[in-house]
């Protein structure tokens, strides 16, 4: 049996924001997906001595300091980026909802050992475990990159579960259940988990906008998990970073693809937590 | 109340041990050697290098090393930085201390300035097109990566516009007879556009906070009994309102102390400024181990010492909350 | 305007102006990547940044010719060294500047010279082998001192004097190395030179005070700064807001900017740097045996062909640099600038490939009994320019069918990747000594075990590098005999060897920048009058 979540009245504005929101995260995995067929290769340089060129006939988004076609570099770096996303967000939310359930049900010296080492764990800031980790491997394969910021994001997740399942372990719900003679890992994953999904859906939501900005930012640093030629939005920012003067849109267009993103991320995230949880909206 | 506080206290001092001891694993684990920077590509004959190793104790075994350096701290002795010998790493941090806490500082008291007063603003419009408006930018400014903007507005003020200065925090070739005012300006022009990029992004989350507070305790019914009583509406927002809507602000302050003293390692990188966060990154790429670990030691304790003061004040000043 | 404002700003005014009552002192600002902790000689740790402020706070003998030529005896300018003259062929004497003084105002003596160059092979084996030709050092009396060679060769003046600047015996005499006391001499250094450390802000900036009484004359420049900025971006802001007054290593693209502003001038001033794609011949996972694929002479010489040299230096560095034939760069003197070297022409890469056996695929990649023709190429990522060209490499590969995935890796792990020989390309850049015979340390079979990390060994090259060194007539032919042997061996593609751009501000005239010590004759510099102020400060309020 599940409790329906309580559905608020939302404002106006927050429903139109969600659905504005997903209609622009689903135009950008079609373009991500579709995109690429009709633009020219991303790693092609066909003339080097030109160097960037700004937007005109031919280069929408105009061309790098290598004189790659900018337009087809983003849409590029967007398959990057979402797949980077989804992937370290699912593997954070995995392990996150795991632990926090361990913790939340099974409480006693589980609970205590497990969230000392995850307030230990808040206190490293994320970034420099990343830069530790990154810095490990001479070759960050993307699956190793992946792996490396779902492993670092799991924390607060496993929080938020944990406060959930200790707020509904005394659910009439659960006591029924228990007197009924389910076993508590029936309980854990059939009952107290599907009832923990709205707080997990709005921190993934979430965390897609984090990660495609936690993973820019490496690259920025030039400790991505991508490497050439594949595009990535933050390292496009840091190839433009010295001819910021004479080419601005060659790190323009990366930023605001970025920005549009994390964006639409954080609108349906948001309208999501509205729709969970209307008091704390 | 003493018990929990007892409790609490020794908690979060577990966490700090936890923490700094996995830094300090995490670190040595991770191949690189730290000497391999020094060294370069220079022909260095093996006597050489173990002189090095010696020197910084990195011949020792794992649990030694990890011993000597609780026995420094112990002392006080944080060693001398590998990267940057001999300058010791107290000496390093403490450099950095002043501009990571003027950059930090300004940020957090505009956050809860500036942040409050917007926040409590859109709470009593709610619903009207200013408070729409505002939230759209306010989760646009929260999608900004902070190193673009910083690049952004680093080359449209610096550069472009040349208002600004885009580098460092001062002037080193101010004259060193210049009086008090004039480096207080020199510095205080610096700070402007790290701290506005810094602030631009963090001052969504503080406005959505308090907005999201502000709604709940404003729709709460000992407001509507203080209105109904006849005070004016600045009495029943900031006297009576305000004060239940500050409390969910407390936990942000403990999770911007952190910030406060790392600083934005992106930030700092896009405008040079001298900060922790940049040395302590700085020190990781190095594998320079000592530095490492006196900003790991610095930051745990920032956190650990943040949540800890959240905690304490909501205890202390929410009613609502029993212990 | 109101009283109160009126008041205000009268205040604020004079606030700002008493604070510069005296004249400013000529001040120079040079934003530089990395600050010096260690600037003394035999202990600069082989970091630039530290060699460069270490050369302006001691002095050499002498300083190398206008030419950078490194053998013979004539042209090198008197430092310390007032004159000097050749006793034999294995004898040089060296005749001090009675008036050289150290900056605690003992005078610079013969013992010095001895100490330095027996401090100087204790402490750092690569010292010592560089000075190992010096069979001894002999006081003859205070001001005169005595090299002894244990051979005859050309380059006796050149490893008298360039390796290291003179140190104080009076004060490191029995120091220990890395002990305390030398901690102390390292954080306040006394020299011979024409600047003293005055101030040191570790990560901000470094001041060094012109030494009134230099011997050679009075610098006109009071204080010389070195100010951090953390990437070439700030640093350039800092030249173009005014907050610095020199700046080297301007990135090509961005010349343009900092000519076009007028109070700014840019100087090109070729080095000594070479980059190149080094080839592993040994294979990384069997250093015993060959490399796969690289072992064969004509796979690297088709790589090479494969490359447009000279539009890839066009596109990164513009006019800002010389293309290498070899591991020389054009001040080294033993190079033919009429050379072009090994021609674009990808017909020769299919060709070569397929004699080597390779055949080419559907895809129009290459295969060979089952195996792809697929190489890693490693790289520091902090170096913008090996980023660039390792792209612009990978892509002209690409074209003829050749897979080159690039490792951009962190600068200590790309380090130790090259010295345990893990790579299959690996971007090398060194910055080499004036001196040709450096050239033996990489490319000689010698030096398989130290610096030569590609295994390249050809018997020829080994043998003349060994001639050119001891017969000086011949030496530029058997020189050039090792160049082209390198190049016909297709040991390494060789990229570029930059120029390096400086900004220097318009105020500052009679500069002169040196290839191997930037810095080096900014004593000699001039300021030009009544712009005696700081670099953004007016000269009162």
């Amino acid at each position: 049996m599940i409790t329906l979540p309580s559905r608020g009245l939302p404002a106006a504005w927050r429903v139109s924001g969600g659905r504005i929101g997903a209609g622009i995260l689903i135009a950008i995995v079609l373009i991500a997906v579709v995109g690429p067929h009709f633009l020219p290769d991303p790693a092609a340089q066909p003339d080097i001595i030109a160097g960037p060129t700004p937007p005109g006939p031919g280069h929408l988004f105009g061309t790098d300091e290598l004189n790659r076609d900018i337009l087809a570099r983003v849409v590029g770096g967007a398959r990057i980026s979402l797949l980077v996303a989804l992937l370290a967000v699912a593997l954070s939310i995995t392990v996150g909802a795991v632990v926090g359930l361990a913790a939340g049900y099974m409480g006693g010296w589980i609970d205590i050992v497990l969230m000392r080492l995850v307030d230990a764990a808040l206190a490293i800031p994320r970034l420099f475990v990343l830069l530790l980790l990154l810095a490990v491997w001479e070759k960050i394969s993307l699956v190793a990159f992946i792996v490396a910021i779902g492993a670092t994001g799991w924390f607060a997740t496993s929080r938020l579960v944990r406060s959930e399942v200790l707020r509904l372990r005394g659910e009439p719900f659960v006591l029924a259940a228990r007197s009924l003679g389910a076993s508590r890992r029936r309980i854990a994953f059939r009952h107290l988990l599907p009832n923990t999904l709205g707080p997990i859906v709005v921190t993934a939501t979430l965390g897609v906008g984090h990660v495609i900005l936690l993973e820019a930012g490496l690259s920025f640093l030039g400790l991505g998990g991508v490497r050439p030629p594949t595009p990535s939005w933050g390292r496009m920012i840091l190839d433009a970073k010295p001819v910021l003067e004479t080419a601005p849109w060659a790190g323009l267009f990366p930023g605001l693809a970025i920005i549009v993103t994390v964006l639409a991320a954080n609108l349906v995230g948001e309208a999501l937590r509205t729709y969970f949880d209307p008091q704390h909206a | 109340m003493v018990r929990w506080l007892a409790s609490r206290t020794a908690q979060a001092a577990a966490t700090f041990v936890v923490a700094v001891v996995l830094m300090f694993f995490l670190m040595r684990l991770s191949p690189g050697d730290p000497l391999a920077r020094l060294v370069g590509d220079r022909q260095v004959s093996a006597a050489e290098l173990a002189s090095l190793r010696t020197r910084f104790g990195l011949d020792q075994p794992l649990l030694g090393q990890f011993r000597a350096f609780v026995g420094g701290v112990a002392q006080g002795d944080l060693g001398a930085s590998i990267a940057y010998y001999p300058t010791s790493v107290s000496e390093l941090i403490v450099a950095r201390l002043p501009a990571t806490l003027l950059l930090g500082g300004t940020v957090l008291i505009i956050n809860f300035t500036v942040g409050i007063v917007i926040g409590v603003w859109q709470a009593r419009h709610r619903g009207s097109a200013g408070d729409r408006w505002l939230s759209i930018v306010s989760l646009t400014a929260f999608a900004l990566p902070s190193f673009w903007l910083g690049l952004i507005l680093a080359w449209l003020f610096g550069i472009h516009w040349r208002l600004l200065p885009a580098a460092g925090m001062t002037t080193p070739a101010l004259d060193p007879g210049a009086g008090l005012l004039p480096r207080a300006l020199d510095v205080a022009r610096h700070l402007v556009l790290p701290a506005a990029t810094l602030c631009i992004i963090t001052i969504a989350v503080t406005i959505r906070h308090q907005r999201s507070a502000m709604i709940e305790t404003l729709t709460a019914d000992y407001v509507r009994t203080a209105q109904a009583k006849g005070l004016s509406e600045r009495a029943v927002v900031w006297r009576h309102a305000w004060r239940n809507a500050m409390f969910p602000l407390l936990t942000l302050f403990g999770l911007w102390l952190p910030v406060l003293v790392t600083g934005s390692v992106f930030v700092e990188s896009v405008f040079n400024w001298p900060g922790l966060g940049s040395l302590a990154a700085e020190a990781i790429l190095n594998r320079d181990y000592p530095l490492v670990m006196g900003t790991a030691l610095l930051v745990a304790g920032a956190v650990v010492a943040g949540t800890w003061v959240s905690d304490v004040l909501h205890v202390a000043l929410d009613p609502r909350v029993r212990v | 305007m109101s009283r109160r404002t009126l008041i205000w700003a009268v205040v604020l005014t004079l606030a700002a102006c008493t604070g510069t009552e005296r004249r400013a002192p000529t001040t120079l600002t040079i934003a530089v990547g990395q600050l010096a902790s260690s600037p003394v000689p035999t202990m600069t740790e082989g970091a630039s940044a530290n060699s460069d402020v270490a050369n302006l706070l001691f002095l050499r003998l002498a300083e190398l010719p206008p030419s950078y030529r490194t053998s013979g005896d004539s042209g090198f300018i008197p430092r310390l060294a007032r004159s000097w003259e050749r006793r034999d062929s294995v004898t040089l004497v060296f005749h001090l500047d009675p008036n050289a003084r150290w900056q605690d105002g003992v005078p610079v003596s013969a013992q010095d010279v001895a100490f330095t160059i027996a401090r100087a092979r204790s402490v750092s084996p690569q010292m010592a082998t560089l000075l190992t030709t010096i069979r001894s050092v002999e006081v003859e009396d205070s001001q005169t001192v005595a090299f002894h060679f244990s051979e005859a060769y050309p380059e006796q003046l050149y490893n008298a004097t360039y390796h290291v600047p003179i140190l104080p015996a009076h004060l490191l005499e029995g120091v220990g190395d890395h002990s305390e006391q030398q901690s102390a001499f390292v954080r306040q250094p006394v020299g011979s030179g024409p600047y003293r450390l005055a101030e040191v802000a570790p990560g901000d900036h470094l001041v060094l005070q012109a030494v009134e009484d230099f011997f050679l004359g009075r610098p006109t420049i009071d204080r010389v700064i070195f100010r951090l900025g953390s990437d070439p971006e700030a640093r350039n802001n800092m030249l173009l807001t005014g907050q610095a007054d020199a700046v080297q290593a301007i990135a090509p693209a961005d010349a343009p900017r900092i000519a076009a502003n007028p109070d700014l001038a840019l100087y090109t001033v070729p080095g000594f740097g070479v980059g190149y794609l080094l080839f592993n011949q040994q294979d990384p996972n069997h250093l015993d045996r060959p490399h796969p694929i690289l072992a064969d002479p004509r796979v690297r010489s088709a790589l090479v062909h494969a490359l447009d040299r000279p539009r890839m230096l066009q596109a990164v560095y513009r006019e800002f640099a010389y293309l290498p034939q070899g591991p020389a760069a054009r001040l080294h003197w033993i190079v033919d600038t009429t050379e072009t070297g090994v021609p674009f022409d990808t017909t020769v890469t299919t060709r070569l490939l397929t004699q080597a056996g390779w055949a080419r695929r559907s895809d129009g990649t290459w295969s060979k009994g089952g195996h792809a023709l697929s190489l890693t190429l490693n790289y520091p990522s902090t170096s913008r320019v090996r980023a660039q060209f390792a792209q612009l490499a990978q892509e002209q590969w690409r074209r003829v069918g050749i897979d080159v995935s690039l490792n951009g890796m962190e600068g200590a792990l790309w380090i130790d990747r090259r010295t345990d020989r893990q790579f299959d390309i690996d971007f090398s850049s060194a910055t080499m000594d004036p001196s040709p015979a450096g050239i033996t340390q990489s490319w000689s079979c010698a030096g398989i075990g130290g610096s030569n990390v590609a295994g390249y060994c050809d018997p020829k090259v080994d043998s003349l590098l060994g001639l050119a060194l001891t017969d000086a007539g011949n030496a530029l032919a058997h020189y050039r005999a090792v160049l082209e042997t390198i190049r016909a061996d297709a040991a390494a593609a060789f990229l570029y060897s930059p120029s390096t751009i400086f900004g220097i501000h318009r105020r500052f005239e009679n500069v002169t920048i040196v290839p191997y010590s930037y810095w080096l004759d900014v004593w000699r510099w001039t300021v030009r009058n009544g712009a005696g102020g700081g670099a953004s400060q007016p000269a009162d309020g």
